[in-house]
C-alpha cells in the first residue's frame, strides 16, 4: 500500500515539475486534470483495500470535479478567448523553475523530516507537503490567473491526498464540504479572470496595491 | 429550542435568496428587515443557555461572535442604500450585491455556530467565495486585481489550515469542537496541526506575515464592504483561532501565536507612519487590532476578556471609519490623506465622528478598546519582562500616533477652496456604531460573565 501510495505521490510531483515546463494553459489545464485523475484512482483503489463506501464516494468526487468539471470549465474559459491560451511572460524562466521546483521538494522533504516526521510518524508523509510547496511556487512563479488557480488547486490536491492516505475516516461532511468550496472558488475566479482581462473601467491605483 | 440558535442563519438565507425577486427596491427592503431580525435573533440567543449537539456548538464565545456579526451586519446594509448610488457603472446589479452580502453574513454565522472544526474551515472558505465579488464591486481594474489577490492568498493559506485540520484529527480522533475541549490528549502533532492553523487561519484574519491582501483589498473594496471585512471577516478568522488555542495546552503554541502577535502590531504600526492613503492607513490599523487581539488569545486569563472587549468595540468603531471613508470618497473623490483637506468645514458632522473613530480604534479613553488592550497589556506585564510590553506600548503609541494626526490633518486642515458636489451622505450609522463602540464599556461585566 505504502509503496502504491509513493509511486501515486512521485507521479503527482513529477506532474507538477511537468507543468512548470509548459508555458500553454491548456496543456497545463490538462496535465493537473490527469494529476487529478491519478489520485481518483488511488482513492478508489484504496476504497477496495479499506471497504469504504465513503473513501469510494470520495474517489468519485475527485474524479468528478478536480478531473472533470474544473479542468471542462477552465478549457472553455480559455476557448472564448484563445489569445490567452499561452503565458507571453513568466516571472522566471523555464529552466530556472524546473531547477527550482527540484530544489523544492528536496527542502520539503528535509523540512518534513526534521519538524514534522517524529509527530506524524509516516515517511511518505514528505511527499504531500512537497505537492503543497509546489503548488505554492507555481502560484508564485507565474502571472497567468488560470495557472495560478492551477497552482492553488495542486495544493489542495495535495492535502486531499495527504487526507485519503493519512486519514480516510476523517468525516465525509467536511470533505465533502471543501470539494463545494473548490467549486465556489473555481466559479468565482472564473468570473474574477473574465473581469480581469476585459475590465472596462481603467486605474492608475495598481501601486497602491503592494500588500 | 434548537432552531432558535440558527434564527440568524436561517434569517440570512432567506434574504439571499429573496434578493433575486425582481421588484424595485425589494432588496433594499429585505435585506434591512433580516438583517435587522438576526440583531434581534442575536440579543435573543445571547440569554439563552449554551448549546452543544451533533451541528451546533455555541457557547458565550459564539454568541457574542453572532451578536458582532449581526449589527455590523446590519449597519452594513442600512449604510449600503445610500453608498451604493455614488458607485459609477457597478460590476453588477444592486440586488446581486444585496444577495452576496446577505449570503456573505449567512457564511459568517455558519462559521461561528458549527460543532466542527472542518465545518469552521468550509463556513470561513465560504465567506472567501460569497465576498470576493464584492471586493470588485467598483468593476475597474485595481480593484479587481485585489480580488484577485485576496482569492488566491487566502485560499492558499486556507489550505494550510485545512492540512491542520488532518492533523488535529490524526492526533485527537475528532473534529467535533465540544469533543476538543474536553479531550485530554496532548501530542507533538496536535500542536503542529494547531501551529499550522494559526497560520492558515491567521492569513484570513490579516496576520503577520500573510496579511498582504488585507491593506490591497481594504484600499480597493467599496467602503460597507471594507466596513464589514474589517470589522467581523477578520475575527471570525480570529475565532477559529480561539477555538484551537482553548484545546492546545503546548506553552510553545502559546509563544509562537504570542510572538506572531507581537510581529502582527509591530509591523503595523511601522506601516500606519507611512501611509498616504486613508482606507490603507485604516486597513493597517485593523491588522494591529488583530494582533493584539492575537496577544490577548495567546496570553488567555483576564486578557481573554480584553480581546472580546477589543474585538466588540473595534467592530462597531472600525466599521464607522470605513463607512466614513466613503463618505469622504463620494465628496472629495480621492483617496489621498493629502488632498482630503477641511473636513470640519465641508462635512461637520462625518468629521468629527471620524475624529472619535480614529480615537476608539487607537485604544484611546474611555472608549472600550482602551480597555481591552489594558487588559491585555497587565496581563502581558504579569507574563514578560516588562522590556516586552513598554515595546509594544511603543508601537502602540506609534499607531496612535500617526492615526490622529493623518485624521486630524484631514479634519482641521484648511480648505482648498475647490467646489466639491454635495452629495447626500449617510452620517446616522457611523455615529450609531461610534456610540455602541463607547458603551462597550459598560458591558465589560457582562462580556466577561458571558464568554466564562
Amino acid at each position: 500500500m505504502n509503496d502504491f501510495f509513493m509511486l501515486i505521490g512521485f507521479s503527482e510531483i513529477l506532474i507538477v515539475i511537468l507543468m512548470q515546463w509548459e508555458v500553454y494553459v491548456t496543456k497545463i489545464v490538462k496535465t493537473f486534470s490527469v494529476g487529478s485523475y491519478i489520485i481518483s484512482v488511488f482513492l478508489f483503489y484504496l476504497s477496495f483495500v479499506q471497504h469504504s463506501y465513503l473513501v469510494l464516494a470520495l474517489a468519485i468526487l475527485t474524479a468528478a470535479i478536480r478531473g472533470f468539471f474544473i479542468p471542462n470549465f477552465i478549457l472553455r474559459r480559455l476557448a472564448r478567448d484563445p489569445w490567452r491560451e499561452r503565458e507571453s511572460k513568466p516571472t522566471m524562466g523555464t529552466a530556472f523553475s524546473i531547477i527550482i521546483s527540484l530544489v523544492i521538494a528536496i527542502f520539503a522533504y528535509v523540512l518534513y523530516d526534521m519538524a514534522m516526521l517524529n509527530f506524524v510518524g509516516i515517511l511518505s508523509g514528505a511527499i504531500p507537503i512537497a505537492l503543497v510547496f509546489q503548488g505554492a511556487f507555481l502560484i508564485m512563479s507565474r502571472k497567468n490567473t488560470f495557472i495560478q488557480l492551477i497552482g492553488y488547486m495542486v495544493m489542495e490536491n495535495a492535502a486531499f491526498l495527504f487526507t485519503g492516505y493519512l486519514f480516510p475516516d476523517l468525516p465525509f461532511t467536511v470533505e465533502a464540504g471543501t470539494v463545494l468550496d473548490l467549486i465556489g472558488i473555481v466559479m468565482i475566479s472564473g468570473i474574477i479572470m473574465r473581469m480581469r482581462e476585459n475590465s472596462p473601467k481603467k486605474s492608475d491605483g495598481f501601486d497602491e496595491l503592494r500588500g | 429550542m434548537n432552531l432558535l440558535y440558527t434564527l440568524p442563519m436561517i434569517a440570512s438565507l432567506i434574504g439571499a435568496l429573496l434578493c433575486l425577486v425582481r421588484i424595485e427596491k425589494f432588496e433594499e427592503v429585505i435585506s434591512i428587515i433580516v438583517s435587522s431580525s438576526t440583531a434581534i435573533f442575536s440579543i435573543l440567543i445571547l440569554f439563552l443557555p449554551n448549546v452543544s449537539n451533533s451541528f451546533l456548538f455555541l457557547d458565550g464565545i459564539s454568541k457574542i461572535m453572532i451578536l458582532i456579526i449581526s449589527f455590523v451586519y446590519t449597519m452594513t446594509v442600512i449604510f449600503s442604500t445610500t453608498f451604493l448610488k455614488y458607485i459609477d457603472e457597478p460590476l453588477f446589479q444592486k440586488r446581486f450585491y444585496y444577495l452576496l452580502l446577505n449570503l456573505f453574513a449567512f457564511s459568517m454565522f455558519f462559521s461561528v455556530s458549527v460543532n466542527n472544526l472542518g465545518l469552521v474551515w468550509v463556513g470561513i472558505e465560504g465567506t472567501t467565495v460569497t465576498s470576493a465579488l464584492l471586493v470588485a464591486v467598483e468593476n475597474d481594474e485595481s480593484s479587481i486585481e485585489a480580488t484577485w489577490r485576496y482569492i488566491i492568498i487566502v485560499s492558499s493559506g486556507l489550505v494550510i489550515s485545512f492540512i491542520s485540520n488532518i492533523f488535529i484529527y490524526a492526533a485527537t480522533g475528532t473534529l467535533d469542537i465540544s469533543k476538543l475541549l474536553t479531550t485530554n490528549s496532548f501530542s507533538g502533532l496536535l500542536s503542529l496541526g494547531s501551529m499550522m492553523a494559526i497560520i492558515g487561519y491567521g492569513t484570513k484574519a490579516g496576520i503577520f506575515p500573510m496579511h498582504t491582501w488585507l491593506p490591497d483589498v481594504h484600499g480597493k473594496a467599496p467602503a460597507p464592504v471594507s466596513a464589514i471585512f474589517s470589522s467581523v471577516l477578520l475575527p471570525v478568522a480570529l475565532y477559529a483561532i480561539i477555538r484551537i488555542m482553548q484545546f492546545t495546552p503546548a506553552l510553545y503554541v502559546k509563544n509562537f501565536t504570542l510572538v506572531l502577535g507581537f510581529l502582527t502590531v509591530i509591523i503595523a504600526a511601522s506601516l500606519m507612519a507611512v501611509q498616504t492613503n486613508y482606507k490603507r492607513l485604516f486597513a493597517y490599523s485593523t491588522m494591529e487590532n488583530m494582533g493584539m487581539a492575537l496577544i490577548g488569545i495567546s496570553l488567555g486569563g483576564y486578557a481573554f476578556v480584553g480581546v472580546f472587549v477589543l474585538i466588540i468595540s473595534h467592530a462597531f468603531a472600525k466599521s464607522s471609519t470605513f463607512f466614513l471613508s466613503g463618505n469622504l470618497l463620494s465628496r472629495y473623490k480621492t483617496l489621498k490623506i493629502d488632498e482630503v483637506t477641511g473636513v470640519a468645514k465641508r462635512m461637520p458632522s462625518t468629521a468629527y465622528t471620524l475624529l472619535f473613530d480614529a480615537m476608539a480604534i487607537t485604544g484611546m479613553p474611555p472608549f472600550g478598546t482602551f480597555f481591552g488592550e489594558l487588559l491585555i497589556i497587565l496581563v502581558l506585564l504579569s507574563i514578560l519582562p516588562i522590556e516586552w510590553t513598554l515595546l509594544l506600548v511603543g508601537f502602540l503609541a506609534l499607531a496612535f500616533i500617526s492615526m490622529n494626526f493623518k485624521v486630524g490633518k484631514m479634519i482641521f486642515s484648511e480648505s482648498d477652496g475647490k467646489k466639491m458636489d454635495r452629495k447626500r451622505v449617510g452620517t446616522i450609522v457611523p455615529i450609531i456604531g461610534t456610540l455602541f463602540s463607547l458603551a462597550t464599556i459598560f458591558f465589560i461585566p457582562f462580556i466577561s460573565k458571558v464568554i466564562k
